[in-house]
Formats: C-alpha cells, sequence, structure tokens
C-alpha cells in the first residue's frame, strides 16, 4: 500500500488554488516522475474544483484512489494512494493535515497563496508517516470516529465531469500539464 | 475489490464482421514497430489469428499457402520449429506450428517424426519437459508437448507416466496447479496441467470440487475472470479459468451471463477485436481467447470450440482426436 | 541515415555503461521529436533514458540485423553481437533469440555470468514480469552454480579435513567460493524484490524467488528464517499480493519440513523465531555441511542432547511458528478488512497445521 501524494487546496470561486504538496513517486520510474507529479497535481486541482463544500469523496482512476475533503472554508486536501490503502485513514489523514494548516496559516493568505509563499512545512513529513498506516495511528480509533459524514465515491474521473465534458480536452488545455507530461497522457492511455 | 466498472454505453453484441476484418487486416501490417516487436511469438500469434478466422467460420480469408511455406522454413534441423524464420526452436510455436498445421489438415508439409523426436528429446529425467534446448522447466511446456503428441498421434512415444508424475507435482493444497513444484496456482498453468491430465486420461486425478471452487471464485462483480485472487479481470481468463470449468466438469458454477456482458464490453467498436479490459488496445491474442470463450459459453454464432486444445471441434473430428472431459 | 543514426545510438548506449558501470534503471523518455543534433540517450543519476522518439528506428534495426546474422546472411563480430543483444533486449526483453545469442557468448567466455545478470536486472526494471528475462536469469544462475560445484567438489574433502590440517590456500578458495555464492544469492532476493514492488502480484518474480531458494539454499534454515522475518513487513505493506504470501506459505512450509526432519537445527531456528529481527552477515549456502555452519554462528556445539528432548524441541519450534503466523494473520485481516488474499493465506496456514 502507497500513498503517492498529499495536497492542499483552496477552492476558490472557478478554480482551485494548489497551496503546499508533497509527494512520494519512489515507484514510479524514474523518467515518468516529472509528468506524474503534474498529473497529481492537475488531478487533486481538479477534484477539489468538482468537490462541493463540506463534502468528502472518494475518486477511482484506474488503479489510484483520490480521496478529498474539502471543508466548509473552503480549504481542501486531496491524498492520492493505491487501492490498498484503508480509505478510513486516508481521511483521518486529510483532517488531521487540514487542521494544523489552518491554525499555522492565516486564513487570509489562502485565495491567493502558493507553495513558495505558503509557510507549513509538515506535509512531507506526514505523507512519510502514513506510509504504514499501522504504524501512523492507532486504527481501531480510526474506525468509530468517521462515519457521520457520507463519503461519497465516483468510478472514474468522467462522472465528475459534466455534460459534453472531456477528460482530454481538460488535459491538453491546463497549464498544470508540460508538454511532455500531454504526451506521456497520450501514450499511457488505452493500453494496459 | 480491484475490478473495472462497465459503463453503460460499452457493447453488447457480437461485432463478429469487425472482428474477422480486423484479423484479415492484422498480417498486411508488416512493417509496423508493434509488428516487429511481437515477431518473437510470430507462430503463436499465426494460430491465434487463424483459429478465431476458423471459429468464425472465415478461415479461406487467410493465405494458406504463404502461411504453410512459412511454417515449412521455420523448421530447424533438430526437428524443432521456432516463432519466425532466424529465431530459434521451441515448444510453444511447435504447438502452435502443429494446431494450424492441423486448422489446414496438412502437418505432413512438415517432417512430423523429427518434430516427434525433438518432443521426445526435451522430456527429462523426473518426466517434466523443457521448453528448448537450454532447459527451462514449466508445466506449460508438458503441456505443449502432450498437446503436439497428441495432434500427430505419437502420444506412445515419450514416458507418459512419468510426465504425468511430474505434473502431479505441482498441484497445490487449493486444488490449483502452477509452474513447477511449490509455485503459486495460476489459473493459466492450471489450464495446461487440467488439459495436460485429460489428454494423458489422468484428469481423475483431479479434486474437481476443490480446484472448481477455486475457479469460480476468480469471477468478479462486474462478470469477468481475474488469474489469481485479487487481480484484475482479462478476457484472456474467461478462456483459461472457463476451459478448465469446462474441462473439470464444472462450468455451470459461475454465472455466464455476466461472464459473457463482460467479454463483449470488451470488443473494440471502431477498429474491430478485444482487448483485456475495456476500453484497452485490442490484440489478437485477446480476440481469440474473447470469441472463444463466447464459444464455450454457447454463442451458436461461433463453432464449438475444443476446451482442451482450443480449436475448433470439427478439427478435432477430422484428424480422429477423441477428448474425454469429467462430467 | 537511420543506419548512421542508430549506429551511434546504440554506440551512445554501450558508452553509458562504459562511463557509468553504476547504472540501475531504463526507461523511455516519452519525447515525440526528436531534438537537433542531441544524443536520444540521456544518463541522469545513474538512470538510462532513451528519447521515445527514436525507439521506432532503432529497435527494428537493431532486431533485423541479429536475424540476419542469426540466418548466417550477414556477419557479425562479437563485440558488435554484444553491444546489439545489449540494446534490443532492453527494449524487448522477450525477444527469447537474443538471449540465446548471449547463452551462447556466456559458454565460449564473451561473456561473464555476472555481466548478463545485471543487463537482465536492468530490464526488470522497465518490464518486471517479463518471463524470458526470468528464464534466462535462471540459466545463469545454474552456470554460476555448476562452476561453484565443479570446483566445490575438492573443497568437500577439504571441508572434511577442515578440523585439522587443510591446506590454508584451498580452504581460503572455498570461503571465497562461498561469499561469492552468498552475495549472487543476496543480489537475486533484491532483484525479486525489486520487481515485486514494481508490478503487484507478480508471479514471475515470485516464482523465481522459489526457484532460487530451491536451487541455491537448499534445506538451508537460516536462509528461509531470515527470508520469513524479512518478509512480515512486505506482507504488512502488500496485503492483497497473492503471489507475496504464496512466497511466505512456501517458507514456513520448507521451515516446517525442515525443523521436523532435522533436529539439530532447532537451536539455530529457534533463536531465530524468538529474535527475529536479528541479522547475521555470512549466508552458509547449499553446504551439505550446514550444521557446522549453523553451528559457527554461535550455537552451542556438541551439546549432548537426548533424541526425546531434541523432538520436544523442534515441536516447540514448529508451534511457536504457526502462532507468530497466525497473529499476524489476525492482525491483518483485522487491520485491512475485505482482502481475499489474507483470507486465502490464513486456510493455508490452517492446512498446514493440519498436515503436520
Ligand atoms: C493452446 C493454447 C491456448 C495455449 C498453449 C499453452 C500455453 C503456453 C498456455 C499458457 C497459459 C498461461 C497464460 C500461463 C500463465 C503464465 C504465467 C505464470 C503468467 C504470469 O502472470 P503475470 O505475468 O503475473 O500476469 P497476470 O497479471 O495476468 O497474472
Amino acid at each position: 500500500m502507497k500513498l503517492y501524494s498529499l495536497s492542499i487546496l483552496f477552492k476558490g470561486p472557478t478554480k482551485a488554488n494548489l497551496l503546499k504538496a508533497a509527494y512520494d513517486l519512489s515507484s514510479f520510474s524514474f523518467f515518468q516522475r516529472s509528468s506524474v507529479q503534474e498529473f497529481m497535481t492537475f488531478t487533486s486541482a481538479l477534484i477539489v474544483e468538482r468537490t462541493t463544500q463540506g463534502s468528502r469523496a472518494s475518486v477511482k482512476e484506474q488503479e489510484y484512489l483520490c480521496h478529498v475533503y474539502v471543508r466548509n472554508d473552503n480549504l481542501g486536501a486531496v491524498v492520492i494512494a493505491d487501492t490498498e490503502y484503508p480509505q478510513r485513514v486516508c481521511f483521518t489523514l486529510l483532517d488531521k493535515v487540514l487542521e494544523e494548516f489552518s491554525r499555522q496559516v492565516d486564513s487570509i493568505d489562502w485565495p491567493s497563496g502558493n507553495p513558495e509563499t505558503i509557510n507549513y512545512k509538515a506535509l512531507d513529513i506526514h505523507l512519510s508517516k502514513y506510509q504504514n498506516p499501522r504504524e501512523a495511528d492507532a486504527m481501531t480509533k480510526v474506525q468509530a470516529e468517521l462515519d457521520e459524514t457520507k463519503i461519497i465515491l465516483h468510478n472514474t474521473m468522467e462522472s465528475l465531469l459534466e455534460r459534453g465534458e472531456k477528460l482530454d480536452d481538460l488535459v491538453s488545455k491546463s497549464e498544470h500539464l508540460g508538454n511532455q507530461s500531454k504526451a506521456f497522457y497520450k501514450t499511457a492511455r488505452k493500453q494496459n | 475489490v480491484k475490478d473495472v466498472i462497465i459503463k453503460p454505453d460499452a457493447p453488447s453484441t457480437l461485432l463478429l464482421d469487425k472482428h474477422a476484418d480486423y484479423i484479415a487486416a492484422y498480417g498486411s501490417r508488416k512493417d509496423d514497430y508493434e509488428y516487429t516487436l511481437s515477431e518473437y511469438l510470430r507462430m503463436s500469434g499465426i494460430y491465434w489469428g487463424l483459429t478465431v478466422m476458423d471459429l468464425m467460420g472465415q478461415l479461406p480469408r487467410m493465405n494458406r499457402q504463404e502461411i504453410i511455406d512459412f511454417i515449412k522454413a521455420c523448421q530447424h534441423e533438430c526437428g524443432g520449429i521456432s516463432a519466425s524464420i532466424g529465431h530459434d526452436p521451441h515448444l510453444l510455436y511447435t504447438l502452435s506450428a502443429v494446431q494450424i498445421l492441423s486448422l489446414y489438415d496438412s502437418v505432413d508439409a512438415i517432417d512430423v517424426d523429427k518434430v516427434v523426436e525433438y518432443v521426445k528429446g526435451l522430456q527429462q529425467e523426473d518426466g517434466s519437459f523443457a521448453g528448448d534446448k537450454w532447459g527451462e522447466i514449466d508445466t506449460r511446456f508438458s503441456f505443449c508437448a502432450v498437446a503436439t503428441l497428441a495432434l500427430l498421434g505419437k502420444m506412445d512415444k515419450i514416458n507418459v507416466d512419468k510426465a504425468v508424475q511430474f505434473v502431479l507435482s505441482c498441484m497445490n493444497f487449493d486444488g490449483g496447479f502452477g509452474c513447477r513444484p511449490g509455485s503459486e496456482s495460476h489459473a493459466g498453468q492450471i489450464y495446461c496441467c487440467t488439459g495436460f491430465l485429460t489428454l494423458t486420461g489422468q484428469l481423475h486425478q483431479v479434486n474437481a470440487d476443490l480446484l472448481g471452487w477455486w475457479l469460480c471464485e476468480r469471477q468478479l462483480s462486474s462478470g469477468g475472470l481475474n488469474g489469481r485472487p485479487e487481480k484484475l479481470p482479462d478476457v484472456c481468463y474467461s478462456w483459461w479459468v472457463l476451459a478448465s470449468l469446462k474441462i473439470i466438469g464444472r462450468i455451470h458454477w459461475i454465472d455466464k451471463a455476466k461472464l459473457r456482458t463482460f467479454i463483449l464490453a470488451c470488443q473494440d467498436e471502431e477498429t474491430g477485436g478485444f482487448a483485456d479490459r475495456p476500453g484497452d488496445m485490442v490484440d489478437p491474442f485477446h480476440t481469440l481467447f474473447g470469441v472463444a470463450g463466447l464459444s464455450l459459453l454457447g454463442d451458436e454464432q461461433i463453432k464449438p470450440v475444443n476446451p482442451v486444445l482450443c480449436m475448433p471441434e470439427d478439427v478435432l473430428q477430422r484428424i480422429g482426436l477423441q477428448v474425454d472431459l469429467l462430467s | 541515415e537511420v543506419d548512421v543514426l542508430v549506429q551511434r545510438v546504440v554506440k551512445d548506449i554501450t558508452n553509458a555503461f562504459k562511463r557509468n558501470p553504476n547504472i540501475d534503471e531504463i526507461g523511455v523518455i516519452p519525447c515525440p521529436e526528436a531534438r537537433y543534433n542531441r544524443s536520444p540517450i540521456v544518463l541522469v543519476e545513474n538512470k538510462l533514458g532513451v528519447e521515445s522518439w527514436c525507439v521506432k528506428f532503432l529497435l527494428p534495426y537493431v532486431h533485423n540485423k541479429l536475424l540476419l546474422y542469426r540466418q548466417r546472411k550477414h556477419w557479425l563480430d562479437r563485440e558488435a553481437l554484444v553491444d546489439i543483444t545489449c540494446t534490443l533486449l532492453l527494449l524487448n526483453p522477450d525477444f527469447t533469440t537474443a538471449w540465446n545469442v548471449r547463452k551462447e557468448l556466456l559458454q565460449c567466455g564473451v561473456l561473464n555470468p555476472e555481466k548478463d545478470l545485471y543487463l537482465g536486472k536492468l530490464a526488470l526494471t522497465k518490464f518486471p514480469k517479463s518471463p524470458e528475462t526470468w528464464i534466462h536469469r535462471r540459466w545463469v544462475l545454474q552456470q554460476i552454480l555448476r562452476q561453484f560445484s565443479a570446483v566445490g567438489h575438492g573443497t568437500k574433502q577439504q571441508q572434511q579435513l577442515h578440523q585439522g590440517e587443510a591446506e590454508p590456500a584451498d580452504a581460503e578458495r572455498s570461503q571465497q567460493l562461498s561469499d561469492h555464492l552468498a552475495g549472487t544469492l543476496r543480489q537475486e532476493m533484491k532483484v525479486c524484490s525489486d520487481a515485486a514492488s514494481r508490478y503487484p502480484s507478480n508471479y514471475n518474480a515470485w516464482s523465481h524467488r522459489i526457484w532460487v531458494l530451491q536451487h541455491m539454499a537448499k534445506g538451508n534454515i537460516k536462509v528461509l528464517h531470515d527470508e520469513l522475518s524479512s518478509m512480515r513487513l512486505w506482507v504488512s505493506m502488500h496485503v492483497s499480493d497473492h503471489s507475496g504470501f504464496h512466497y511466505r506459505q512456501f517458507l514456513l512450509s520448507e521451515l516446517i519440513t525442515g525443523v521436523s526432519q532435522s533436529p539439530s537445527c532447532t537451536a539455530a531456528t529457534t533463536a531465530a523465531t524468538s529474535s527475529h529481527h536479528q541479522q547475521s552477515s555470512t549466508v552458509p549456502i547449499g553446504s551439505p555441511h550446514h550444521h557446522s555452519h549453523v553451528q559457527a554462528n554461535g550455537e552451542p556445539q556438541g551439546a549432548e542432547v537426548a533424541g526425546e528432548e531434541e523432538r520436544q524441541l523442534s515441536f516447540t519450534t514448529v508451534l511457536l511458528l504457526f502462532h507468530e503466523e497466525m497473529e499476524l494473520c489476525s492482525d491483518l485481516i483485522q487491520s485491512f478488512p475485505g482482502h481475499e488474499t489474507l483470507w486465502s493465506h490464513r486456510r493455508h496456514v490452517f492446512y498446514l497445521w493440519h498436515s503436520m
């Protein structure tokens, strides 16, 4: 089981704004890492944009699961994991990180901040500590707590899109993605 | 749970004409980069293509003479047959070649005695078979050896008892089989081993209920079958698993309608052909096993397929090979 | 023109290996178009990358060259053969015949086994399931083992003399050989774990690992134990990897057989079980004399234990193994609900217990 990325975003009126992110891409092949990272950023932003305030969701995309929580104050976080990693632990992690972040970073800086300007350093540590869910948190505790808020499950990224909207178009328009990543996306599709 | 979701707009009818066009055109792409990439298995590739064409009643569309000449050119001094010209001989491609020639009713195009010598020469002290002269051992090769000999009517040329002993030594506690003693059970290896035991008349040695249970547990909620626990479904396993279930007389233990839905969803409506999973790239391998799987499920647009040799039943009847399954 | 380009690229690859003997990964860099005047071969941080645009020229070219050679229509010298098969196999590692050409080069001494194990290891970083790469590996390992047993023939007698008057030079040589083999074994285990992490439930990687134990560490309780303890964390982090768990089942059943058949191993096993994090630096392999190695690891030698006591002890050891395994399994099932793999593991452990 593996956590690949953990990011904090602010959900603006039309766009999500990346505030801070941590990645563990060691399991990807070296020459794909930069593209994979861009895709994780792209996906995290897209998911926060398409998730309503005060809700939790898990989105399945191939062998990945993206878990998102957007709070009522529009602060959101996304963790991208493999399908083996326990969902409940992901949401505990999201709660914890958002809580800590909002204590440490003034909300005035949320709408306009970016990874360079925001001073919050714990993300990498959390990501690495949570790689082993059993060491990270007492699971038994986790089992009991979270169930009040319903978690919406989307079986594909496409189900987040609106009628007539296409993932391919969003990819080719995205500013998160460089040319190499767009080329990578084209070759990665439809192959097993 | 690892599985796929079948989209509502996925294909749900069998697109036979498209598949025939796809296979017929495949061989004319000889300059393609992908075609070069797969040259090391060309003989099996041709077997997949021809068999699926025959099952769809379209064999005459393929160039018979060209193929037979090609096979002739692939037989080596030692009797073994290679995947393509300039490649080394191997049991895998020797079986494919003999299967193709059986479809065309022309095994005499090659030196049959030498093929038999080649197969015989690969049997080891412990009854196992090496895949080629370099000595890798695998139950797949035990299957290739006996299937080749069965098609040629020369089963008596090897030590069958020892061969059986070896395959049985690869049986596991879950009733399945792996590639060597101690290896994990795998649907593909189970197909090879149950097929092997059928051809050697030893099917009673399997624990059909135990193995049947393991096999039918391969079906996921999408209807598709995987090859081992917690793996994604794949159209080729609708062949390896389903054929094994058919062999041991337990094919009714799975949900046939749901499997059919899954297989049909793996078609590509535009290009023709089947992919491993809905939405992926098609290839001749998955196209054969998609169509052959549908045949085992009783689709009447397709000729009945033999679950042991993965060839049309009418071909086996013609060459007089009778295969007894469990009931 | 393509010829010139491709020949240059093949050379670039060969030179990259000369320049950096520590390359540990290969990959294709998505890049649809050539950048003028720049080699498509990139070397960063021990990673060797090929730009994707050139692969479709490169592969057919080396492919045809090799096949023409194989049909005796075109001559290639040994150096060219080594370079061409290397490029070809890094791009298309299931090309059986190219591995066979290397087997022949190995047999006539042009290549050495270590070089080929290395090439295979690199191919597996991009194609972790490639059956032909694993098959070739087993062939190469068998060559190494054959060399070892050819020399080991003399060594066996020396080991019997070992107590007293063994010639120091021979003893040293035999020590070197077994160190070398121990190193090869460790490296194989590493190659298997890397491939297993790159592709879940990697059948070929795990069945290779079993083969390695069966051929290079036959009945060696210490190796089995080290494997069992190092797998503990791995399976806990890969709870749906059926192949990884099957490997664990294999280890357990070998250990149970080993311990109950050879009670004198018990002392070492008990020690290893109760402190399964302890690591020892020496890994004895395939030696018929592994008891003396075990004792060399610090276990009491020649303790006069009555037969009955030994049986008791081995029974306790096995019991402890089962107990620990059931605890691990229950724990994982509770922490990670809904995994077929964990339940199938549980069933297997019960089966082993039952067939004791
Ligand atoms: C006549 C016919 C139809 C076949 C000839 C006989 C042969 C060669 C059958 C091959 C059967 C087969 C598929 C064996 C399995 C090989 C194997 C151990 C594959 C390992 O699987 P992975 O590479 O881990 O792939 P999956 O992820 O699909 O399990």
